[in-house]
């Protein structure tokens, strides 16, 4: 049991879930976005691990993992963060995003460890597909941790399995290719995220390239809810002198809750 | 993971026995009218008489049996597995199934609509045996079916989850032949007999040619435990379509044929087996011979795969060609490739590297390669692997992604090896002709490791020493080097588990080798199986070490080798003398080093003028 399997999540409409990447710019900084997040009402927060090679990500987040890197980030970095916003207020649904490797260098049971610390409810790890997480499965079962499992407009016959072990929402990948801002989305995705609702036994979210409110409205009205993930982690980045400057990071947080706030509307 | 052995068809007390002594995990019965027919109560008692092994099972053939039959005379044999081998249905199968409790596994005989057959049994059967079908007998005719087939079976088999046993026809002497196809178990039964009784001896060489033939990797493309497929949901479609072909082009003889006529005609195939006479003389120590790599077209050894991949990618019907490349000694191979059959090839290179190797990226340019250059992360060839990923991801319907080495996700690992292959085949094939034997040690250089892996594979089973050189640039005890093995932890890097060189975060570390072509962080996953189970040796060797071994090459054999080859060669220098005459050194000269000449005069510029 966590926030993400709980009716609150669950039931929820119109889901909105944003994407950010713990210490970008700094530590401290992606702490206190969080929070403005939860101040803008979003449903749940995708907290993002640096990593050298993200191979599912665009240049934006790209960038940003090296910028948070050089801030000191890491994995172990990002659940003390998220235990330190958790402290702070943070009461969303979290799930950790994450490539392989970090786990697999920390070590699974010491992540898991880790997250049941920082009380977040969820992991995604792009690069582990359905056929290599089945030890992570059975130990996030025991923690009570939902594994959330991509699907792709790809996925075709493997997408029947994949729901069936559905966990917390399902991430319908909405673009080939990595993340990133799109300006246009396949017509067939609708129809295939469609025929995805009827077996998913859990919410299933669309994401991956999603940046404009239209195009927020557009997917929540065929999915059960969005991610949107590189228009704001290039939002926060182009706004990194005002988040780090004393006088100015005030207003800062407050454009990116403004910004937030007018994709969800 | 070694294939299943049943050992089917126990006549007697005395066949069960020695069934019993084998390493064999299934022992099966006959039930239905047949010369090996025994009676539910026979096997009770041989099975008191003598227990079976804790990982045994017992296997109860039945052919149009009444449901109640079945479970009554598996439940008085003890049976773990109730093989339904006729034309059981599936109310007839689940029936089975909950009366007694134990497995059943549905034969299915190899005939055209017979995949579809083993569908209709998915959730139901807990395994499958797939069998020749013959005009008036339920298999135990000695006949093989078209073992071509076999993955597809083994493919569905897989998707459901449960074993699949291949039954008919098998015996000692095309075993090996049969396990080229991989299946996941093997059924024999008239295979291992004598006179009509079971033959201990035939039992034996069966039970040895499974376990101790080396094979890897396993369905889910695993070396051990390292491999995989490692990658984002939606290249998984992708790896799936490209793992259908390469089995569907295996073992089929027409691609065979243009192959080896690419490799023939146009690359100049078969390559040389050289003796170095002078170097051994000088070195001092055992006979050394090189298998000339550096003799085919573009210069290495990187030929064999482009070309291969290429007619692969032709016959899947994509009209691009996207390759990664450090040096641009791959991307080279592949943009030659691209050309020779019609294809566009975009090459992925780092920033960096494009700055290093300025000759041979207008040497792809010439060959009408476009080059994208890369600028995220160190802008080396880690980067440019990520983009190429990355590229591929977004294009995977028109384009064909031609990885240079034995890394990245399955299938790759195994299609680049195999495709190498031909280098090992005919180093064996030219000793055996030359010096009538196999040589005693085997080296070759290893960045991701094609090279070496195509070298060794062919010699795997054989008491030959293998030996793989990676860089270790100013040394293993700087920063400053590439030797993955030596130096690495296990890691997921470019869609794979291998060991990695990784900061204690988990992060990829830049290495470092004054050879471009060993410069990658990481190594080849079935080369970290083998080292940790101990068929090969890796040792690492620095800049200086290769550069002072390629010198000597020149200078006794009129022979530049490329820096990476030198490496290789740098342990020659150092263990030749341990070894006497009458032994032999075979290394793998994977290529030329007409593409280093800028290199090598910087570093040897002032003293060699
Ligand atoms: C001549 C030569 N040898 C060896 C290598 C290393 O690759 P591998 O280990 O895959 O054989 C390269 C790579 O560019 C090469 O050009």
């Amino acid at each position: 049991m966590n926030k993400l399997t709980e009716e609150r999540f669950q039931k929820k409409e119109n889901r909105f879930v944003p994407y950010i990447m713990s210490c970008h710019p700094t530590y401290e900084a992606s702490i206190e976005i969080a929070l403005t997040l939860q101040e803008a009402g979003v449903d749940a927060i995708e907290w993002g691990v640096p990593f050298s090679d993200p191979l599912a990500d665009g240049p934006v987040i790209q960038q940003a993992g090296d910028r948070a890197r050089k801030a000191g980030g890491s994995l172990r970095k990002a659940l003390e963060g998220m235990k330190e916003a958790r402290q702070q207020g943070l009461q969303a649904p979290v799930v950790l995003f994450t490539y392989v490797n970090p786990v697999l260098s920390v070590g699974f049971e010491k992540v898991i460890e880790g997250m049941k610390e920082a009380e977040i409810d969820g992991i995604l790890i792009p690069d582990l597909p359905f056929e290599e997480s089945e030890e992570l499965r059975k130990l996030c079962n025991e923690a009570g941790i939902s594994l959330i499992s991509l699907i792709a407009p790809s996925s075709s016959h493997r997408m029947e399995k994949i729901s069936r072990l559905g966990d917390g929402f399902l991430y319908y990948v909405t673009s080939l290719g990595v993340t990133g801002t799109r300006q246009s989305f396949s017509d067939q995705i609708s129809h295939s995220i469609n025929e995805l609702k009827k077996t998913a036994t859990v919410p299933v979210l669309a994401g991956f390239g999603i940046s404009t409110r239209d195009q927020v409205r557009h997917f929540q009205s065929i999915a059960d809810g969005v991610i949107v993930g590189s228009a704001l982690v290039r939002f926060i980045g182009e706004r990194e002198q005002a988040l780090l400057s004393e006088n100015e990071s005030k207003e800062a947080l407050k454009e990116i809750k403004e910004f937030v706030q007018e994709l969800i509307s | 993971m070694n294939p299943i052995v049943k050992f089917c068809g126990m006549r007697s007390f005395e066949d069960y026995q020695k069934a019993v002594s084998t390493e064999a995990s299934m022992i099966g019965f006959i039930f239905a009218p047949s010369k090996r027919q025994v009676k539910a109560a026979d096997v009770s008692e041989w099975t008191r008489a003598k227990p079976y092994k804790a990982h045994q099972q017992l296997v109860g053939v039945f052919v149009n049996e009444s449901v109640d039959k079945m479970v009554q005379q598996s439940i008085e044999a003890g049976l773990h597995i109730v093989q339904c081998h006729g034309s059981e249905t599936i109310e007839e199968v689940t029936a089975v199934k909950k009366g007694t409790g134990a497995l059943v596994y549905k034969t299915i005989h190899h005939h055209e609509g017979a995949l579809e057959e083993m569908r209709q049994y998915r959730d139901i059967a807990d395994g499958f045996v797939v069998d020749t079908k013959t005009q008036d007998a339920w298999g135990g005719t000695g006949v093989t079916f078209d073992w071509q087939a076999i993955p597809k079976y083994t493919e569905e088999a897989n998707r459901q989850n449960v074993p699949c046993l291949i039954a008919g026809g098998v015996t000692v002497d095309n075993l090996a032949k049969l396990q080229r196809y991989r299946p996941l178990g093997i059924d024999v039964s008239s295979g291992i007999e004598s006179d009509e009784k079971k033959d201990e001896r035939k039992m034996m060489a069966m039970t040895k040619a499974v376990n101790n033939t080396y094979q890897a990797p396993d369905y889910l493309g695993r070396f051990g435990p390292f491999g995989g497929k490692y990658v984002p949901e939606t290249l998984m479609f992708a790896l799936e379509e490209l793992e259908k072909a390469y089995e569907s082009i295996r073992h089929d003889e027409e691609f065979a044929r243009q192959l080896h006529k690419e490799l023939k005609e146009y690359s100049g195939r078969p390559t040389a087996l050289t003796h170095a006479e002078r170097l051994s003389d000088h070195y001092g120590g055992a006979t050394i011979y090189l298998k000339r790599e550096d003799l085919n077209h573009t210069g290495a050894h990187k030929i064999n795969n482009a070309l291969a991949q290429g007619l692969l990618a032709k016959k899947m019907g994509k009209t691009q060609i996207i390759a990664e490349t450090g040096a641009g000694q791959h991307g080279v191979a592949s943009a030659t490739v691209a050309a020779r059959f019609g294809m566009s090839c975009k090459v992925f290179m780092g920033a960096e590297d494009i700055r290093r190797q300025e000759l041979n990226v207008f040497r792809m340019r010439l060959l009408g390669a476009e080059v994208i250059e890369v600028h995220s992360g160190g802008k080396t060839l880690k980067d440019a692997t990520n983009e190429a990923i990355r590229h591929w991801v977004a294009n995977v319907h028109d384009t064909f992604y031609l990885i240079g080495s034995v890394v990245g996700p399955h299938p790759y690992p195994m299609m680049v090896r195999d495709f190498q292959s031909i280098i090992g085949e005919e180093s064996k094939k030219q000793m055996n002709e030359r010096i009538g034997k196999l040589p005693d040690e085997i080296v070759a250089c290893v960045g991701g490791g094609s090279n070496a892996m195509g070298m060794f594979y062919p010699f795997i089973n054989d008491d030959v020493k293998l030996t793989g050189i990676e860089a270790a640039g100013k040394g293993t005890e700087t920063p400053e080097h590439a030797a993955t093995l030596t130096k690495g932890r296990k890691g997921v890097l470019h869609g794979s588990l291998s060991y990695l060189l990784q900061d204690e975060d988990g992060n990829i570390i830049e290495p470092y080798s004054i050879s471009a072509g060993l410069d990658y962080p990481g190594i080849g996953p079935e080369h970290a199986h083998l080292r940790d189970i101990g068929r090969v040796k890796y040792e690492a060797v620095t800049d200086d070490e290769a550069m002072a071994a390629l010198q000597d090459l020149c200078q006794f054999e009129g022979i530049l080798p490329a820096i990476e080859t030198a490496h290789a060669l740098a342990y020659v220098k150092q263990n030749a003398q341990r070894m006497s005459k009458d032994q032999v050194l075979l290394v793998c000269l994977s290529g030329r080093g007409d593409k280093d000449v800028h290199t090598i005069q910087q570093v040897l510029g002032g003293d060699n003028q």
